[in-house]
């Protein structure tokens, strides 16, 4: 129920971050529809996603995005850092009615306005209401703001403070440490876009 | 995982991409903690390993659940999705799953990052069972609590962990303070964390059940959300009930 949901970080920052999900009901719809996937991949496409990735194979940081085209079936992601792309997506998606569930995370309002826009309502929502538990055990607010951002929670800890410190040592950029960060998350919904700016501001520190 | 001691050149290059920090440098090469390793196939994928020393092993049961709720890339069995979820919110404009008057509520333990024994998941399992929700039938660890009514786990697998592993139920909405606060005492008496999240169908007017509960119990939900927008055919006929 979750896992592009739980991405921490300020309202500015995650104003720069949205993930649709495409997916079949299994038993419902599921029949013939790695062509529908593949078609919400191309449409996307069209709207320079941050990143796409196919469940069971992997992203397109790991792999050719023809290979993630191909591969597509079962669940299908692309992730955009701004609402306009989230608009036209929709508004394509309607347009060409492929029949499949289409889920969009981000900040509630934000998505709200997107649907408006293209003519669409929410049908069911997730919320997040935190991290409850041992709170004591989990790394800083600034890791778990790139961290969260797999929602697999396959991108390691101290494999961000690594970036971070080549960042900080001039030996990567932030937008390379962002894309070394991103194969690990293999169903493609790290948003390297955002984690480079979240990189650039730790390594300033 | 296994990492092969006679060809481990002990560069450290994998130590930093394992989620749970099971990979150590020991006598000169990398040694992975099989207690705490979750197999989530990290290790493996990333590549960080120039001499193919980091293998991975076939793995049986009790282990094998490590796998199946840690790597995405792996169907579960029992549910035939990828990872430890479901479909859950994803397609209840087909399925009907949540439907109005109820709410959907999935507790991942383990997330994010600190991972989670079986033992803590079954607390949860069992302050649930309590409260009398059901269990979604299609989530992998609903298939492994043998009592529904006490939420006992099998014992066999309690001693395993996972990177996450998601307790997913449903229950009327009226329900919905009591079993909050049960969650909030239960999140006191375990070792891990645990990431929160309510679904709920939303009303015809745009409007959220939930708005009035959490304010009455002082609970600000975060701001992002997961929003299914209706696309999914045939769509599901609901029938909605006054708030």
């Amino acid at each position: 129920m979750t896992h592009s949901l739980h991405r921490r970080g300020t309202r500015e920052s995650l104003k720069e971050d949205y993930i649709f999900l495409h997916i079949p009901a299994k038993g419902h719809n599921d029949a013939g529809h790695e062509p529908k996937l593949q078609e919400f991949l191309r449409i996307a496409l069209r709207h320079d996603p941050k990143n796409i990735g196919t469940i069971l194979l992997g992203n397109m940081y790991s792999h050719k995005i023809e290979e993630v085209i191909d591969a597509a079936r079962g669940v299908v992601h692309a992730v955009f850092d701004n609402p306009e792309a989230v608009t036209a997506v929709l508004k394509e998606l309607k347009e060409a009615d492929l029949g499949i569930s289409t889920v969009v995370s981000g900040i509630f309002e934000s998505v709200d306005e997107c649907f408006e826009k293209a003519g669409l309502k929410h049908h069911t929502a997730n919320f997040s209401l935190g991290i409850w538990g041992n709170t004591k055990r989990l790394p800083p607010d600034d890791i778990l703001e790139v961290t969260t951002m797999c929602g697999h929670a396959l991108i390691a800890a101290n494999l961000v403070k690594a970036m971070v410190a080549e960042v900080k040592a001039g030996t990567r950029t932030p937008e390379a440490a962002a894309k070394a960060l991103a194969p690990q998350c293999a169903c493609g919904i790290f948003n390297p876009a955002r984690a480079a700016k979240l990189l650039a501001a730790m390594a300033a520190k | 995982m296994k990492i092969d001691p006679e060809t481990c050149t002990g560069c450290e290059a994998c130590v930093p991409y394992c989620p749970v920090q099971a990979i150590q440098i020991k006598e000169g090469v990398a040694v992975i903690d099989d207690d705490e390793c979750v197999e989530c196939g990290v290790c493996f994928r990333s590549g960080a390993c120039s001499v193919d020393s980091i293998q991975e092993v076939p793995l049986s049961w009790p282990r094998v659940i490590r796998a199946v709720l840690s790597n995405p890339l792996i169907e579960s069995p029992d549910t035939r999705i990828p990872g430890r979820g479901t479909e859950e919110v994803k397609t209840n404009d087909v399925t009907g799953r949540i439907k109005p008057g109820f709410i959907g509520l999935a507790l991942e333990m383990g997330r994010p990052g600190t991972g989670t024994s079986f033992r803590d998941v079954q607390k949860v399992t069992r302050a649930l069972a309590g409260m009398g929700v059901e269990f979604e039938p299609q989530n992998p660890v609903t298939f492994w609590i043998t009592d529904k009514k006490t939420g006992k786990i099998r014992d066999d697998i309690l001693n395993e962990k996972s990177l996450s592993a998601i307790v997913e139920c449903s229950f009327p909405l009226d329900k919905l303070k009591a079993v909050i606060k049960q969650v909030q005492a239960v999140a006191q008496q375990i070792d891990t964390v645990f990431s929160v999240t309510t679904c709920v169908k939303v009303a015809p007017d745009g409007s959220l059940p939930t708005d009035k509960i959490f304010k009455e119990l002082g609970i600000t939900p975060y701001p992002d959300s997961k929003n299914n927008v209706g696309l999914g055919r045939p769509l599901f006929q609901f029938e909605e009930v006054s708030s």
